[in-house]
């Protein structure tokens, strides 16, 4: 739900309580209003009849429609207005309708006389429906008003929220120059300008600085391996160790090759995730594809593994052309690798899908969890463990899917060109 | 043979020094741009090491400049950045080939003969070890006159050795120089024992002398009596 349509309903649902409070005000004040001027309108009629009886001094009971008067004689006593309210049936309406009733014993010219006057009254329930009528047509002159001028203020209100959000959107981290966000007059969205700006810059120094570091570090490890591989071959070389010594020697430098091939998986893993392959380019796949399988063939053979290739020719995929190299290497190698003599390697292409599958040993562990970094079936101690986590960090940067399953002794990886 | 090495990492500077005199090369060392400089200024080399990364200056600047004072000379790129782009621009600028670091000897050595042969215009390109004769502009290779029909990598496998003769070998440069970079995630060791033991057999059948020495661990020796 939009922001300004919450805003708009929460304030109506609370004008609801307002409105009502408003109304029983109003009645209030409506009622005691009409009552004054009702016992105002009495007491005028009041003053009317008392010149009335001064200048004609009834000596009988005058008993007019709303208006009474007795003469008392000279025996009784004044009393204070008194007001009333009773119920008189209504000449022209013919029903009983509720009346103030005005009751006075006043002196005129020595004598007394009982007055008593009615007037219609105002209804109550004439008041509540009124004010009841009055205040629903305000209510939804109100809803209208709130829901037009919100959709107005909002796209007016809202512009530099939008324009950040525009701004946010197509924030790179690799960019080189801070994003830069328009000032507006609102306090909340400056705030949020200020923060958003500062949280970026963040981002983007730290972002630059884990790269070099990876960078360097990956570059500046190559160099003392060098020195220490080639100390060890010089030892090697000398011709004076023992068989002992030279095996020794050359699981050393076996373990130091790992280390310097790992470092540069790293690396590559880093550069993938940093997102420096992106010269998107469309490839022929297939190209790529069969020139790998001629680079691979002869260790196939060695191996005796046979191969059947299903894959049609000039599919184009657009991805980065270094990445897809390192895919299909990364494949082929990982499928022939893991294969077993006189085992067999099929793969099929189409425009849509890139399936392999080879004969292996069966997994002692669930084939996704081969996409994670370090993760090794049986923990063989040759490999990496870093094959398949490249494979799918590529296919997550190139928007592929990659499904990996195995079933006894067969294993089939599939990546979908279009996730 | 004389060889100018530009490293500023002496350690790694020293290992190819040892190796490289070892192999009968002429070998100097610079350890700055600076100091290559004045060494290109004043003498002449048929081949030189450059590291592309030095502390005073940018190994690639070298390159343009001595392959315009010295467009006879030889140059292997080293590199701690396996970038493509050092790579393309440094075989742009005329460099012979690029090796990045951490290399085997060896595989330096097998590599700068290599230049060193293609730049011999005039010069032999066989090589003669005892009784085998490698042609290496057509590839062909007698042993005790008899012509051996090789694979190609079982020819580069065999140049390999003979460039390298009376030097232990381990399998996993044996594997690299033979695969290149393809052979990153393969256990390429029983590849690398198929090749010799078919190379062995060839060698053997055409009455060649069989050099190859197993060392006890995963290594191999080319022993020439010398």
């Amino acid at each position: 739900m939009r922001l300004i349509l919450k805003f708009t309903l929460l304030f109506l649902l609370i004008s609801v309580g307002v409105f009502f409070l408003g109304g029983m005000i109003t009645y209030q004040v409506f009622k005691k209003e009409i009552d004054l001027e009702q016992e105002r309108f009495l007491k005028e009629r009041l003053q009317y009849i008392t010149r009335m009886i001064e200048r004609r001094q009834p000596t009988e009971d005058i008993i007019w429609d709303k208006i009474q008067i007795y003469p008392l004689g000279n025996l009784a006593k004044g009393t204070e207005i008194q007001y009333s309210d009773t119920v008189v049936m209504h000449s022209t309406l013919e029903r009983l309708e509720p009346h103030i009733k005005l009751d006075v014993t006043l002196e005129i010219k020595g004598k007394f006389y009982r007055i008593s006057m009615y007037d219609i009254m105002v209804e109550e329930d004439d008041i509540v429906e009124s004010v009841r009528e009055s205040m629903i047509w305000f209510y939804l002159l109100l809803t209208v008003i709130m829901f037009m001028v919100g959709g107005v203020a909002s796209m007016y209100l809202f512009k530099p929220f939008n324009g950040t959000l525009e701004r946010i959107k197509s924030f790179r981290i690799d960019q080189q120059h801070p994003i830069q966000l328009k000032k507006s007059g609102t306090v909340e969205f400056n705030k949020l300008n200020t923060f958003l700006e500062e949280m970026t810059g963040k981002i983007q120094k730290d972002y630059q600085s884990l790269r070099e570091f990876t960078e360097n570090a990956s570059h500046e490890m190559q160099t003392p391996l060098t020195n220490a591989i080639g100390k060890l071959e010089l030892l090697l070389s000398s011709g004076n160790l023992s068989e002992e010594d030279t095996s020794k020697v050359i699981d050393t430098l076996g373990s130091l090759k790992h280390l310097s091939k790992m470092g540069q998986s790293l690396n590559l893993l880093t550069k993938i995730d940093n997102r420096e392959f992106e010269n998107i380019e469309s490839v022929n796949f297939s190209g790529e594809l069969s020139a790998a399988i001629d680079n691979f063939k002869e260790l196939m053979d060695l191996k005796s593994i046979s191969l059947q290739c299903e894959n049609k020719q000039d599919v184009m995929v657009s991805m980065d052309a270094t990445l897809t190299t390192i895919l299909i290497n990364n494949l082929l190698s990982n499928s022939i690798r893991h294969n077993q003599e006189h085992g067999f390697i099929k793969t099929f292409l189409d425009d849509s899908r890139l399936v392999i599958c080879n004969s292996g040993p069966s997994l002692a562990v669930a084939p996704e969890t081969l996409f994670e970094r370090f993760r090794k079936d049986r923990q063989k101690g040759d490999g990496l463990g870093l094959g398949l986590a490249i494979v799918k960090r590529i296919c997550d940067a190139s928007g592929f899917s990659v499904n990996y399953t195995c079933e006894k002794e067969e294993h089939r990886l599939e990546i979908a060109f279009k996730a | 043979m004389k060889v100018l090495v530009v490293e500023d990492h002496a350690e790694v500077a020293e290992n190819v020094h040892i190796y490289l005199e070892k192999e009968g090369y002429v070998c100097e060392v610079s350890y700055s741009f600076e100091q290559a400089m004045t060494k290109l200024g004043g003498f002449k080399y048929d081949l030189m090491i450059l590291d592309l990364m030095l502390p005073d200056g940018n190994g690639l600047e070298l390159l343009r400049w001595a392959k315009q004072t010295h467009p006879d000379m030889g140059v292997l790129i080293l590199s701690a950045k396996n970038s493509l782009h050092d790579k393309v621009k440094g075989l742009e600028l005329g460099a012979d080939d690029y090796l990045p670091k951490p290399f085997h000897l060896a595989e330096l050595n097998a590599r700068l003969k290599a230049i060193y042969r293609r730049r011999q215009l005039q010069g032999s390109r066989t090589i003669t070890c005892q009784d085998i004769h490698i042609d290496t502009e057509t590839m062909e290779v007698r042993a005790s006159d008899n012509m051996l029909d090789l694979t190609r990598k079982e020819y580069e496998l065999l140049l390999y050795f003979v460039v390298n003769k009376n030097r232990v070998l381990t399998k996993q440069s044996i594997a690299e120089h033979l695969w290149g970079d393809y052979i990153d995630t393969l256990d390429s060791f029983d590849f690398v024992y198929q090749h010799i033991k078919n190379l062995r057999k060839k060698l053997s059948q055409a009455g060649a002398k069989d050099s190859i020495q197993t060392m006890y661990g995963s290594g191999y020796k080319f022993s020439v009596y010398q």
